[in-house]
C-alpha cells in the first residue's frame, strides 16, 4: 500500500462539488487524487502506485512484482529522504506496509508488566509517574497481569526461589514480547554476585533484550533502554510466534 | 573426552526449575509438617484458598500470601516469605567492616540511610569513637529528608492500595526532589552509601543547599496540599477508619515499634527513649494517636513529616562547623566484643547487633527489621475483613520487603 498525491495523470485535488472525481468505479486500479475534504476521504480507497523508487534489481522483491518501499530505512536512501523538508513527521507521502505500519503501532505502545522485585522498583515507578513521565514515549501504563503485558521489566534482584514464578511470568506473556534486564543484579548479579541464594543474571534463565546496568539505574536510564528496545521492536528483536519469525528478521543483528 | 556429572544444588536455577515445586499451588506438595499446617491446609465448608502472590501488584515487593476465603470473607492466611531472601548477613561476615555499609543499603530501599545508621553506631560503640558535632548534624539533617521521602511514598502507596490513582503521582513530585537533593549530597538517588564510621562521606555543598533551600521554602505548603487529596477524600476516610484496628496491648505483646505502636497510643520513639545522635538537643514532639486503625496509621505519619520538617530547620540554624570524619584508620580491628545500635526509622527500630572477633570481618552482624515484626501481626488484622482490604492492611503497616527477606 503506497500513497501518494498528486501522481501525474490525476486531477490536482478533488474540487468540493466535484463527487465523480473520487468515486469512480475503476478506484481500486486507477490513480485517484487525494481528496480535500476529510470527510470523503473515509469511504474511498486510495491506491497509487510507487513512484519515488524502485529498487536497482527489479526481481529481487517478490520475485519482479512492483516494487514498494517496505522499511524507513530504505526510503532514507532515496534522494527525497535527503531533503529537509521531508522529515518523517511531515511527509506527503508513507511509503509502507502493513508490517511495518504494525511495528510502529507495537513499539510506541509498550505495555510493561508491573512486577518489581527489589530496590529498582522503586526507580522504575519513579520513571513512570510525574518527574519522568514514560507515557511521553508510549511505555504505557504497566500492566498487573502477564496476559496484557508486551514488556517484563525485571527490576531487582532475582533469587534462585523467585526464578521459577518469573520464568513462569515470562511463559504467560503472549508473543511477541520482549525482556528488559534493569539493574546490575539482573545484569550479572551486581553486588549479590556472592551470595548463596541468587541468579547471577537473570540471562541464566530467561533471554534478555536490552541490559540497563546502574545500581539501581536511573529512571532516565531505564527510559533510555526502552527506547533501544523500540528501535529494537522495529528490528523485529524479541520473541515472536513461531510463523512470523523468518525473512522479516534481519541478517546481522 | 570426560562427561563431567554433576550433583545437584540447591543454588543452581535450573535445578530448581526442573523440579516441579508448584509454587502457584496454594497447598505445598509436601505433608503437613507442624499442627499450624496441618490446621491451615484444610479446608472448612464452603471455604477456599486464593493464592496472592508473589508477583502481585500491591504486595510492596515479592510476598506470596495463600488466603483462606468463606466467599468474600478472609478466615486465615499463611505468608510465605523468602523471595527476595538474598543472604545479606552472611554477605557481611564476610565483608571488611567499610564494606558492610554498602552491602546494607539495598535492604530498606526506600529510606536507606537508616539501615546505615544504626550499623555506624554499632561499630563506633566498638571503636569507642567520638563523631565530630557536624557529621552528626549532617547525618539527622539527611536522616530526617530520607524520612519525609519515605512517608511521602506511603501516602501514594496506601491510596494506591485503596483504588486512588492521583496521590502516587503527586507523592512522587515530594519523592523525587528529595531523593535529587539527596543524590547531589551523597553521589546516589536510592543506595546512597553516605553514613561512614566516624561520620559521612561528604560535607554539605553548594548544589545540595540550594535545592534545599527552594524546597524548604515550599515544603511545608506543598505537602499540607498533597494530604489534603486524602484528608478531606470521603471515600478514602470511610474506607480507611476502623480498617486493621489494632490496640495497644496488641501492639505491645506482637513488639510493633515505629508509627504503627503511635498510631496505638503508645509514645514510644527510639530518638526519645533511648537518645542517640543529637536527638537530645534538638526540639521536637512525638505525635501519637489512640486509634490504631489504618486511617490513624496514616495521620500519623503526615504529622511525623511536619515534626521532621522542624528538625530539618533547626539542623539548619544550628549546623556547626568543623571536620566530618573521626580520624580512623584504613582497616578497622575493633576490639573483641558486643554492641548494638538502634534507630527510630520510618518504619520503626531498626536495630543491629555486631559481634566482633578482632578480625577487620564481624563474626556476626544481626539484623532485626521491623518490617518482617508488622508483617506479623497481618495475620491478626486481617482475617475477618474482605479480600480487598487485605493490601489495604498491609499497605497501612507500610513494610519493605527487602527487610523482612533480609
Amino acid at each position: 500500500m503506497a500513497l501518494t498525491p498528486d501522481a501525474p495523470g490525476a486531477p490536482g485535488g478533488a474540487a468540493p462539488g466535484d463527487v465523480t472525481a473520487g468515486a469512480s468505479g475503476q478506484a481500486g486500479t486507477m490513480p485517484v487524487a487525494m481528496p480535500a475534504d476529510s470527510s470523503r476521504a473515509l469511504t474511498e480507497a486510495i491506491v497509487v502506485p510507487n513512484s519515488l523508487w524502485t529498487s536497482a534489481n527489479p526481481i529481487a522483491y517478490n520475485g519482479g512484482r512492483p516494487a514498494e518501499i517496505t522499511h524507513l530505512r530504505e526510503w532514507a536512501q532515496t534522494e527525497d529522504a535527503r531533503r529537509d523538508n521531508a522529515r518523517w513527521g511531515a511527509l506527503e507521502v508513507i511509503p509502507t506496509k502493513a508490517d511495518y505500519v504494525l511495528d510502529l503501532i507495537r513499539a510506541n505502545s509498550l505495555w510493561p508488566l508491573l512486577s518489581g522485585l527489589a530496590c529498582c522498583a522503586i526507580e522504575m515507578m519513579s520513571a513512570a509517574t510525574s518527574k519522568n513521565d514514560m507515557d511521553r514515549w508510549g511505555m504505557f501504563p504497566f500492566r498487573a497481569s502477564p496476559r496484557q503485558a508486551d514488556v517484563l521489566i525485571v527490576a531487582g534482584t532475582l533469587t534462585t526461589k523467585m526464578s521459577g514464578p518469573l520464568l513462569r511470568l515470562w511463559e504467560q506473556m503472549p508473543e511477541p514480547k520482549w525482556c528488559v534486564a534493569m539493574g546490575d543484579c539482573t545484569v550479572s548479579g551486581g553486588r549479590y554476585k556472592r551470595s548463596y541464594s541468587t541468579v547471577e543474571g537473570i540471562d541464566r534463565i530467561m533471554p534478555v533484550d536490552v541490559y540497563v546496568p546502574g545500581c539501581p539505574p536511573r529512571p532516565e536510564g531505564l527510559i533510555f533502554g526502552m527506547m533501544k528496545l523500540q528501535q529494537l521492536v522495529k528490528d523485529r528483536r524479541g520473541h515472536w510466534p513461531e510463523r512470523m519469525v523468518g525473512p522479516n528478521v534481519p541478517d546481522g543483528v | 573426552m570426560v562427561t563431567h556429572s554433576r550433583q545437584p544444588s540447591a543454588d543452581d536455577p535450573r535445578v530448581l526449575l526442573d523440579q516441579e515445586i508448584g509454587v502457584f499451588e496454594p497447598v505445598p506438595p509436601y505433608p503437613p509438617r507442624t499442627e499450624r499446617e496441618a490446621e491451615f491446609y484444610t479446608l472448612g465448608d464452603g471455604e477456599m484458598f486464593v493464592n496472592m502472590g508473589p508477583q502481585h501488584p500491591s504486595t510492596h515487593g515479592v510476598l506470596r500470601i495463600v488466603l483462606k476465603l468463606n466467599g468474600e470473607q478472609v478466615v486465615d492466611l499463611d505468608p510465605v516469605l523468602g523471595y527476595l531472601h538474598r543472604g545479606v548477613e552472611k554477605i557481611c561476615e564476610n565483608s571488611d567492616y567499610h564494606h558492610i555499609v554498602n552491602q546494607l543499603d539495598p535492604l530498606e530501599y526506600i529510606s536507606s540511610l537508616f539501615m546505615e545508621w544504626p550499623y555506624v553506631q554499632a561499630a563506633e560503640k566498638l571503636l569507642d569513637l567520638e563523631v565530630p558535632r557536624r557529621a552528626e548534624y549532617i547525618r539527622v539533617l539527611s536522616g530526617e529528608l530520607n524520612r519525609i521521602a519515605s512517608h511521602a511514598l506511603f501516602m501514594g502507596w496506601f491510596a494506591l492500595d485503596l483504588g486512588g490513582l492521583t496521590p502516587i503521582l503527586w507523592s512522587f513530585i515530594e519523592r523525587d526532589e528529595i531523593v535529587e537533593m539527596l543524590g547531589a549530597l551523597t553521589g546516589a538517588r536510592m543506595l546512597f552509601n553516605y553514613f561512614r564510621i566516624g561520620g559521612v562521606n561528604g560535607d554539605l555543598n553548594h548544589e545540595f543547599m540550594s535545592r534545599l533551600g527552594s524546597w524548604m521554602s515550599r515544603a511545608a505548603t506543598q505537602i499540607e496540599a498533597n494530604t489534603k487529596l486524602l484528608n478531606e477524600n470521603e471515600i478514602f476516610v470511610r474506607r480507611a477508619r476502623g480498617l486493621g484496628r489494632m490496640d495497644r496491648e496488641m501492639a505491645l505483646r506482637m513488639c510493633v515499634t515505629g508509627p504503627n505502636l503511635r498510631a496505638t497510643g503508645v509514645p514510644f520513639d527510639v530518638r526519645r527513649a533511648h537518645p542517640y545522635s543529637i536527638y537530645p538537643e534538638l526540639d521536637f514532639d512525638v505525635p501519637t494517636r489512640t486509634e490504631g486503625d489504618s486511617l490513624a496509621r496514616y495521620l500519623l505519619r503526615v504529622d511525623e513529616v511536619k515534626q521532621s520538617l522542624r528538625i530539618i530547620d533547626q539542623c539548619l540554624h544550628q549546623m556547626p562547623d568543623g571536620p566530618i570524619m573521626a580520624r580512623i584508620p584504613r582497616l578497622i580491628r575493633p576490639r573483641p566484643g558486643r554492641a548494638y545500635g538502634a534507630v527510630e526509622s520510618p518504619r520503626g527500630q531498626y536495630t543491629m547487633y555486631m559481634i566482633s572477633d578482632g578480625t577487620d570481618q564481624p563474626f556476626r552482624l544481626r539484623i532485626h527489621d521491623p518490617s518482617f515484626v508488622h508483617l506479623g501481626s497481618v495475620g491478626r488484622l486481617v482475617p475477618g475483613n474482605l479480600v480487598a482490604d487485605t493490601m489495604a492492611i498491609m499497605a497501612s503497616l507500610d513494610p519493605v520487603m527487602g527487610g523482612v527477606d533480609k
